[in-house]
């Protein structure tokens, strides 16, 4: 029979196995398929460079994001200051990396907690059935009947402005699309014979909602997790614009686009509003990004 | 049908009531009283606690919570909405004054984002796997990322401040009222408010259309030698529209949530610019009827989508509830 081309690329291959140049692949299938989407690793390589900024600001800038220097007031970007300074003189590139901190805390944070909250109760609820789980869908329809912005307004208004407020405001306006994903996909999977085995060896509720049906509806919920920490820092970043999200002598991204409100600053002062406006819009795109490369790799079915 | 929409209407009457009742207690949380807020600060101290029972007693509010909560819904329910803390005026004037720019503006954006939307996806659908297919989803991605005030910054600056060719924001010039008169204070704004939607239209119009374009009337039509076009645009296109129309619905709470911030950005006189002139005021009744509006309109939309729904796809008719 004569050797065809694939025949001689499997010897090859075969060849390099046994010389111990080709290694199993190792690590996570999801995660190897999400680091060949190119989109997905740009947006990883930028999520990392804007997170790393900020966690490590004090490295990279000697500037102080609160010292207010009135003699060197509105100066344009220049080698000594990147972004140049604000109104009462402040070094805007610390302020940028500084508000970083705050910013991708809230919305990671408060995205984190969303899908804490949102899934601890959604599995329970949707694996149990009966009347907790008509409870909890109700409650979540109450919260899920306003349109987010004013939802969170109405809460601003009624517990008032602070960092740890905006946290648990945000919390109580976006746990419910996570509950609902979480018991939407417990609905499914309750009727799967591993369930039906798992309880008939008298494993407890508890254990096998958790431990055994949880990690088969993580991929949906981590997608969920990304953008909704996409939203959440926009809708810091918004909120703060309008001078109602966090206290404004907390520097967050918002707060640094805050000034941009006077028509003098947008006009004359691009510095002072432009560069921040870009660092969100880029770090937002990059979560969206990994969320579109994790959804791919989670679910075959959704690649279009 | 009626049936249908009979119960789903009933379905939302206790939603309402229940969500009202709620944001009724959370303003219980707030600081100070009807009272407190009538009487200017600097004579806080000249009037007496007993006259200021007197004043609390005339008003109703010594009595219980439920109590007062009662009288305010059978007030609401006669469309007395009651009377904002700043100046003493109706509510019910308040909105009625402001709504119409609002509706101008959504229904502006809902256009612009539905047809726009539409084109792109399509086009990008049949363009599937080109660069222009790609560069289309990044442009999108794009779209949802950017946040909605800073681009409309972005656009100030550009169109209205360097080059000068449309207005900083407002909606009329005094003087001028006709609908063509501020054909270009609207244009900067509904455009921005119309970013993101389209990029969610876009997205949802893509799959949709490839989805049409690999049924098997698309064969058919293509065996019997229909020209391209009329393939694509006559017989894939509809057939995709129709969940696309069916989703202007859900795009309600984008479209308020969007509203509110960008019309504050182009001093558009709308009614999201007056919830946030409410909440720094901390006008509260202002502040919660402004909410239970914007939960009615969400309601009463979500229930437009699933009669709409209904319409087309009989099965759901049968299948609820």
């Amino acid at each position: 029979m004569p050797r065809s081309a694939l025949d001689r690329k499997f010897d090859r291959l075969r060849e390099m196995e046994e010389s111990g140049k080709l290694k199993t692949r190792t690590g996570s299938r999801a995660l190897r398929k999400m680091l060949n989407n190119p989109l997905a690793l740009v947006g990883l390589i930028l999520f990392s460079i804007i997170l790393l900024a900020s966690v490590f600001a004090p490295w990279l800038t000697d500037y102080d994001p609160g010292k207010i220097d009135l003699r060197g007031r509105l100066q344009a970007p220049s080698a000594e200051h990147w972004f140049g300074t604000d109104k009462t003189g402040r070094d805007v590139f610390s302020r940028v990396l500084y508000g970083g901190r705050v910013s991708i805390l809230v919305g990671l944070g408060s995205a984190l907690l969303c899908a804490t909250v949102g899934v601890l109760i959604g599995c329970y609820a949707g694996y149990k059935g009966g009347w907790i789980d008509v409870i909890c869908l109700r409650i979540s329809e109450i919260f899920m009947a306003f349109p987010q912005i004013i939802l969170v307004l109405l809460l601003v208004s009624i517990v008032g402005q602070s960092l740890l407020n905006l946290i648990i405001i945000f919390v109580l306006s976006g746990w419910g699309a996570m509950f609902r994903l979480a018991r939407a996909r417990m609905l499914s999977l309750r009727e799967e014979e591993y369930v039906q085995a798992l309880r008939s060896f008298g494993v407890s509720t508890a254990r096998i909602c958790y431990k055994h049906i949880l990690p088969n509806a993580l991929g949906p919920i981590m997608v969920n997790v990304t953008l909704t920490t996409a939203m959440f820092i926009l809708a810091e970043a918004g909120l703060s614009f309008l001078g109602l999200g966090v206290p404004l002598n907390i520097p967050t991204w918002g707060n640094i686009l805050n000034v941009a409100q006077d028509l003098q600053v947008l006009q004359n002062n691009w510095w002072m509003w432009l560069p921040v406006g870009l660092v969100i819009s880029l770090f937002v795109l990059s979560v969206n990004f990994i969320g579109d490369g994790l959804r791919d790799s989670a679910d075959p079915m959704q690649q279009g | 049908m009626l049936i249908f929409i009979i119960r789903r209407l009933l379905i939302l009457m206790p939603m309402l009531v229940v969500i009202s009742f709620l944001v009724y207690l959370g303003l219980e949380f707030t600081p100070g009283d009807a009272v407190s807020h009538m009487i200017p600060p600097e004579l806080a101290n000249t009037v007496s606690a007993e006259k200021l029972e007197l004043i609390r007693e005339s008003l109703g509010l010594n009595k219980s919570f439920i109590h007062r909560y009662w009288v305010w819904l059978t007030h609401a329910v006669t469309g007395d909405f009651g009377h904002s803390l700043s100046g003493g005026v109706a509510i019910s004037e308040i909105v009625l004054d402001r709504l119409p720019a609002t509706l101008e503006l959504s229904a502006a954006a809902l256009l612009i984002s539905t047809i726009l939307g539409c084109l792109l996806g399509t086009y990008s659908a049949l363009n599937r796997g080109k660069w222009s297919d790609s560069g289309l989803t990044v442009v999108g991605m794009l779209g949802v990322s950017i946040p909605e005030f800073f681009f409309g910054l972005v656009a100030i600056l550009i169109f209205s401040l360097k080059l000068g060719w449309l207005p900083v924001g407002g909606r009329l010039m005094p003087g001028f009222d006709s609908w063509f008169d501020h054909l270009p204070n609207i244009i900067l704004p509904s455009l921005v408010l119309s970013l993101m939607m389209t990029a969610g239209v876009m997205r949802y119009s893509r799959s949709s259309m490839l989805d049409a374009l690999n049924r098997d009337f698309i064969k058919t039509a293509r065996s019997k030698g229909l020209p391209e076009w009329r393939i694509n645009f006559l017989h894939g296109f509809r057939v995709a529209l129709t969940p696309v129309i069916v989703i202007i619905g859900f795009r309600l709470p984008t479209l308020i949530g969007g509203s509110v911030i960008i019309e504050e950005v182009f001093q558009w006189p709308g009614v999201g610019a007056e919830f946030i002139e409410a909440v720094r005021g901390q006008d509260y009744p202002l502040v919660m009827m402004i909410a239970l509006f914007s939960v009615f309109a969400m309601l009463l939309a979500s229930l437009i989508v699933d009669v709409l729904t209904a319409l087309i796809d009989p099965r759901v008719r049968m299948g609820s509830e």
